[in-house]
């Protein structure tokens, strides 16, 4: 036992930032939150990130289980395997979402026992009174996932939030499109409240909820305002720790304590930045997270990124964030609208820009940006065989990433044996592997692609000077 | 006083030495199964001995391939996509695309000027590397080496259309059982792969000169298959299996050079001939 715990200790990543560090405790805390509040009788809900309701739910003391979040825990666990084979055993393909398939296990096993799982990790998740899916366009499951699982819980409802936004067209201007969709998701947001306050008993406090949008807004400024530190060179933070700062982002939007987690890092980092404290003592190459759930059972590849001297100072997974002053948000007290207009905001925000380059598309703009901003040497992307999403937008990204942005200056040996200048694209490198199945990685390739990576950046870096 | 490099590719299925002064003077290439891995120094002494030099006469070893890590006789460890990438340059200035068909694995390397630029792996799945082949030779009765003969003769290929190894396998041998001829089965085997390599090694965005190594390098039917899937004639170095072995010593070479020309002193590590402890 003492040598199993000398192992996972070993196996444990190293953390930047002391507010990093604080997350597991927290998430932890949060988990066995659910339990309690089960036994307190209090109301909950299994829920969905990145849905627009967080502010909705705090607002009626309804308690979340995150239920993706659950699942990335079994797997940064490295115990997401048994849940993965009983959703298997129940029928499910091996191929989809793992993050619902682990939940899909988990769930058939705690309703089967009466009780949660042997040795369920952290404590095990809640069985919830309501189930809030989301007809959110990004990603199947949301939708599916609820559905699937209510066969082991048919007493449990489900509310189906649909909140779609435009999708990119370069000739069409969305300010001639958003007011329909602000109406429907304005409706389908009145429509949860309706929904939770039959199910709770209690009736919305609006004074309440529009504090906490309040909240939740100035909690976007502020994360924005400290991710945006990590801009320093030798930069203070890396997205090892975003994975676990994304918690307070996306698991506790609306509440005082994910305010004050990032109130804290801020200074963290302001601190670090002026102590110059990098994420590493030598800081050679800068690289972008271009996007793709991490293997959650090998965060420590990013800290075997940090000992070749390559530090992530930002990436597109988990920054679900922009500044609400740069989103010009229509003056309006309801903060439904308001949830609403937020959201179609963010996801139309680089519209505009993307318009402005041929050729280019709003995700392509924003690597493009951070590119820039962040002075970034090299993507890596992450391709989770189970997401479908994720898998399909990243490739695409990439190569019209290759095609319309290549900043770098090389010289080409030519037929003729002369050299020419050319410019080229950063390198990238996509691994490849998965969010919760341990299966389908090998830590020995994985690290042979980034030593290989690694390699091809010095040279670039070489080349250039 | 005459200074030499040592390359050592420690491949999942063979291990390979070069020696080398001002160009090649000895090579050797030993299996690396099982049994064999921890003897990767006996391969090295063997290319010693081809040329009579003491492993101590040695300047500088560079150790490259999967089993590069500990290797107690290198002085320093790069991966195969700079070696590649180096070695083949070495007899293809030109080079722009590598194709590294392995024993376990399948590379594609976009070089310049005998750097790498970019690079995708197959490291997952035995499908589209030499392991396939060996598989597939052991399930039809005939030897390895004989597959790209017989598949060059081979007019009608079969389609096989399991990307799956293990359900090829079964598959080869019921169109074998359905009487499809062998050279047709073995053509359609060998188009199957060049389909598998040319997916992934398309999204590099193949540029010429493309330059064929590893094990499938020898193999003719192969290099043919997938010359016609890509639409380019593909380059075959003269021993493609060294081509990994060849860009570690030439990188060791430019290691020591380099800090000739800086004026700083050659960091080598204690070296010893010693069996692999630790794989």
């Amino acid at each position: 036992m003492a040598e199993e715990q000398k192992k996972e200790e070993r196996k444990r990543r190293r953390h930047a930032t002391e507010a990093a560090g604080k997350i597991g405790p927290m998430v932890k805390a949060t988990i066995g939150g659910t339990v309690k509040a089960r036994e307190e009788g209090k109301s909950i809900a299994y829920a969905f990130i990145v849905c627009s309701y967080d502010e909705i739910i705090r607002a009626m003391d309804i308690v979340p289980v995150w239920t993706e979040n659950y699942a990335g825990i079994c797997g940064a666990k490295r115990d997401a395997t048994r849940f993965l084979e009983r959703a298997e055993s129940l029928n499910f393909s091996r191929s989809l979402c793992t993050y619902a398939l682990c939940g899909l296990g988990f769930d058939q096993w705690r309703e089967e026992l009466g009780e949660m799982p042997p040795d369920a990790p952290w404590g095990g998740q809640a069985k919830p009174d309501f189930m809030l899916s989301s007809g959110q366009i990004l990603c199947d499951p949301r939708n599916k996932w609820y559905q699937a699982v209510q066969q082991y819980m048919p007493d449990v409802p489900i509310y189906n939030v649909g909140l779609p936004w435009p999708l990119y067209e370069d000739d069409i201007d969305v300010a001639d499109v958003e007011d329909y969709y602000i109406k429907y998701i304005v409706e389908e947001l009145r429509g949860l409240i309706k929904f939770l306050e039959r199910q709770t008993g209690r009736k919305m406090d609006w004074d309440r909820l529009s504090e906490l949008v309040d909240l939740g807004e100035r909690t976007w400024n502020l994360i924005w305002e400290t991710y945006e530190l990590r801009r320093a060179v030798p930069t203070p933070m890396g997205t090892g720790d975003a994975m676990n700062t994304m918690v307070p982002m996306v698991f506790m939007l609306g509440t005082q304590e994910g305010y004050d987690f990032f109130l804290e890092l801020n200074k963290e980092l302001k601190d670090k930045i002026a102590r110059k404290e990098g994420v590493v003592k030598d800081e050679k190459y800068r690289l972008l997270w271009g996007g793709g759930l991490p293997s959650w059972f090998a965060l420590t590849d990013f800290n075997y990124f940090n000992s070749k001297g390559a530090v992530f100072p930002v990436e597109t997974t988990y920054r679900m964030i922009e500044p609400i002053y740069r989103l010009n948000i229509p003056d309006t007290n309801d903060p439904i609208e308001r949830l609403a207009w937020r959201w179609i905001r963010y996801w139309t925000y680089w519209y505009d820009k993307a318009r402005k380059r041929p050729g280019s598309e709003p995700d392509v703009e924003r690597l493009i940006q951070y590119i820039e901003d962040y002075q970034i040497d090299g993507i890596v992307m992450h391709e989770a065989f189970s997401c479908r999403t994720w898998h399909l937008g990243l490739i695409w990204q990439l190569n019209q990433l290759k095609k319309i942005y290549k900043p770098i200056p090389v010289l080409r040996l030519g037929s003729n044996r002369q050299k020419k200048g050319e410019k080229r694209e950063l390198p990238s490198l996509i691994l490849e592997s998965d969010i919760v199945d341990i299966s389908s990685y090998s830590e020995v390739d994985t690290r042979n692609r980034i030593d290989a990576f690694i390699e091809t950046l010095e040279q670039t870096k070489k080349n250039n000077r | 006083m005459t200074q030499y490099f040592a390359g050592i590719d420690i491949g999942s299925t063979m291990t390979k030495v070069v020696i080398m002064d001002s160009g090649i003077i000895a090579s050797n290439i030993g299996p690396t199964g099982p049994e064999q891995r921890r003897l990767a120094n006996k391969v090295m002494e063997k290319a010693l001995k081809e040329v009579d030099l003491a492993f101590e006469a040695i300047t500088y070893v560079v150790a490259t391939g999967y089993g590069r890590i500990n290797v107690p006789f290198a002085d320093k460890q790069i991966t195969e996509i700079s070696c590649h990438a180096k070695g083949v340059a070495n007899f293809f200035p030109e080079a722009k695309t590598i194709i590294e068909v392995g024993g376990q694995d399948c590379k594609g390397i976009k070089i310049n000027n005998g750097k790498p630029v970019d690079f995708v792996m197959n490291d997952k799945c035995a499908a589209g590397t030499g392991r396939f082949l060996e598989i597939i030779a052991d399930a039809l009765g005939i030897k390895i080496k004989e597959m790209g003969e017989i598949g060059l003769q081979g007019n009608n290929p079969a389609k096989i259309s399991n990307i799956c190894t293990v359900f090829a396998e079964q598959e080869v041998v019921a169109r074998l059982a359905e009487g499809v001829p062998l050279n047709d089965l073995v053509a359609g085997i060998l188009e199957s792969l060049a389909n598998r390599i040319s997916r992934m090694v398309n999204r590099l965005h193949v540029a010429e000169e493309v330059v064929v190594t590893g094990g499938g390098a020898k193999n003719v039917g192969l290099v043919k298959a997938l010359s016609d899937k890509l639409g380019y004639a593909l380059a075959v170095p003269p021993e493609p299996l060294l081509t990994g072995a060849v860009g570690a010593a030439l990188l060791g070479k430019d290691i020591a050079d380099k800090d000739l020309q800086d004026g700083v002193s050659l960091q080598t590590k204690e070296r010893s001939l010693k069996e692999i402890k630790i794989f």
